[in-house]
């Protein structure tokens, strides 16, 4: 009995293609729920970062200024 | 005090009678090497300058091309024929400096065909059988070729270079890169139907689907099955699939220009959105597990990837990711190399399959690309954000050589339409396409 392999190549086609397709779309499904998922319970501190950052610049700089002050009080002794 | 150093000399005393027996042991062996040592010294015979130069010049490379040693056999032990002892040889150290040219002047994946090139070179060396099992190409070949693993830490590394922000921003994108893999199954049927319309070829289903894989477009895939599959063909499946990996420039953009209008390649895309680094986090560990569900076979490759994807994301092992980026992959990369050039051997490299490998590789890639632009058009056809078909392209992995080509080609047609970004989301999913279609030929001939 002789195989058509045209035949067999084809099948595996189908089935390759099929896999890759339906492995690709579960992975968009499950890319989509994840990032909603995460977005909802664990936001990123982006904004907040953003809004906090000239609040650190200016403790930064009143720790600079304060930790002159100290250094020029030590020595001023 | 006294008698303590008493005993001390006395323990001193007899270790030194243990070592003295010792040497007088290993003093006999020595007696007994050097006898015969003296008994193979009998067995030469004395030659006349005469005799010695003579049997020195059939030792040179000149003669055994020349006039090739009948019992000569090939890596496997199997006999070969004369031309490719001889003339073969000689041809193929011209098509490896030919390789060379290709890598350094022109800059064809010089990082990969160097080394393969150069394992061509010396595997085609007459009389040090290098790529044998005892020469040193033929142990790199077993240490890390035959069983795989080359191909798997290779992946580890582009794992850890992998950023899939861009997909994370537009999963859909996702789709083209699975429409690419077109182009590894079309070539499959291409492949039966050529070994079975024509005498000339005779591949079987195994054969049709290593050299198929080089549609993938990716390297370490490509070399991983062609191991698995038809150890016999990878010199040719590597050697195309590198080459066209390089040749990525010059084979696409006429088939993007050829399946797309004018309007299309303006299309303009939104551009992404941030993407957190939980979900960059989750995303590695989340592809695993649904390969661990639907296709265990593809794990070895898409767990590697990840592997490496993860140790990067995660943000707490910097230098094992940087070792994975850098010094890891560059280190299994020469020998990888070296290891594939070995299989450019004339005995197996010199046949008219290679030139079947190199036809079929070019229409597996072409077709990959068509596939991907034909996809990205479909997509457009129904409601949603329209995609720009440039990006289809890049969803033959070639990461980021096919991305940066859809930038160019997209920006030949419109200065301020930047889709590299765009072009690498289709352009990861590619990488996992071809991992999925890889693991798919595994379990149907593994």
């Amino acid at each position: 009995m002789e195989v058509n392999f045209i035949y067999e190549g084809f099948k595996i086609m189908l089935l390759g293609m099929g896999t890759v397709f339906s492995f690709l779309v579960v992975m968009i499904i499950m890319m989509n729920i994840m990032s909603k998922v995460v977005h909802r319970f664990f936001p990123e501190p982006n904004d907040v970062a953003n809004t906090t950052s000239p609040a650190m610049d200016n403790n930064a700089k009143k720790v600079a200024a304060i930790t002159a002050a100290i250094i020029h009080h030590r020595s001023s002794k | 005090m006294k008698s303590f150093v008493l005993k001390l000399f006395a323990v001193m005393l007899f270790s030194l009678s243990l070592h003295a027996s010792d040497a007088h042991t290993t003093g006999a062996h020595a007696d007994a090497t050097t006898t015969s040592s003296t008994h193979k010294e009998e067995t030469y015979q004395a030659q006349s300058l005469g005799e010695m130069t003579v049997s020195f010049l059939k030792s040179t490379g000149v003669y055994a091309i020349m006039s090739p040693d009948p019992d000569e056999m090939n890596a496997h032990g199997e006999p070969m024929s004369d031309f490719h002892k001889s003339w073969g040889r000689v041809l193929m150290i011209f098509i490896t400096f030919f390789l060379f040219y290709l890598a350094i002047a022109k800059g064809y994946e010089p990082l990969l065909l160097l080394p393969i090139a150069f394992g061509g070179l010396l595997a085609n060396i007459p009389v040090a059988n290098i790529a044998g099992a005892h020469g040193f190409l033929g142990v790199i070949y077993n240490m890390g070729l035959s069983n795989e693993m080359f191909p798997i830490i290779i992946f580890m590394g582009v794992g850890a270079m992998t950023d899939f922000g861009p997909l994370l921003s537009n999963p859909k994108t996702a789709l083209l890169g699975g429409a690419a893999q077109f182009g590894i199954f079309g070539t499959l049927v291409g492949a039966v139907a050529l070994s079975q319309y024509t005498d000339m070829f005779d591949f079987t289903l195994q054969q049709a689907a290593a050299i198929s894989i080089i549609g993938g477009a990716d390297g370490p895939t490509s070399i991983f099955i062609a191991t698995k599959l038809a150890p016999e063909l990878l010199g040719a499946i590597a050697v195309a699939s590198y080459s066209y990996m390089a040749l990525v420039p010059i084979i696409q953009p006429p088939i993007m220009r050829a399946l797309t209008t004018d309007d299309e390649r303006k299309i303009k895309m939104t551009t992404l959105r941030h993407v957190s680094r939980l979900e960059k986090l989750v995303f590695p560990v989340m592809v695993l597990t649904l390969a661990i569900m639907v296709l265990p076979d593809s794990t070895p490759l898409i767990g590697a990837f990840m592997f490496g994807n993860f140790l990067k994301e995660s943000g707490v092992v910097e230098r094992l990711s940087d070792t994975l980026q850098n010094a890891l992959i560059n280190i299994v990369t020469i020998f990888l190399g070296l290891g594939v050039g070995s299989k450019l051997a004339a005995d197996q490299f010199l046949v008219i399959d290679t030139l079947a490998i190199l036809v079929l590789g070019l229409t597996a890639f072409s077709v990959g690309t068509a596939a991907g632009v034909i996809m990205a058009k479909i997509m457009n056809m129904f409601p949603g954000t329209k995609v720009n078909p440039l990006i289809g392209s890049a969803g033959v992995s070639a990461v980021p050589m096919a991305a940066r080509v859809s930038n160019k080609v997209g920006m030949e047609y419109d200065r301020s339409n930047m889709l590299l970004m765009h072009a690498m989301g289709p352009n990861v999913a590619g990488v996992i396409g071809s991992a999925v279609a890889a693991g798919v030929m595994i379990s149907i001939f593994g």
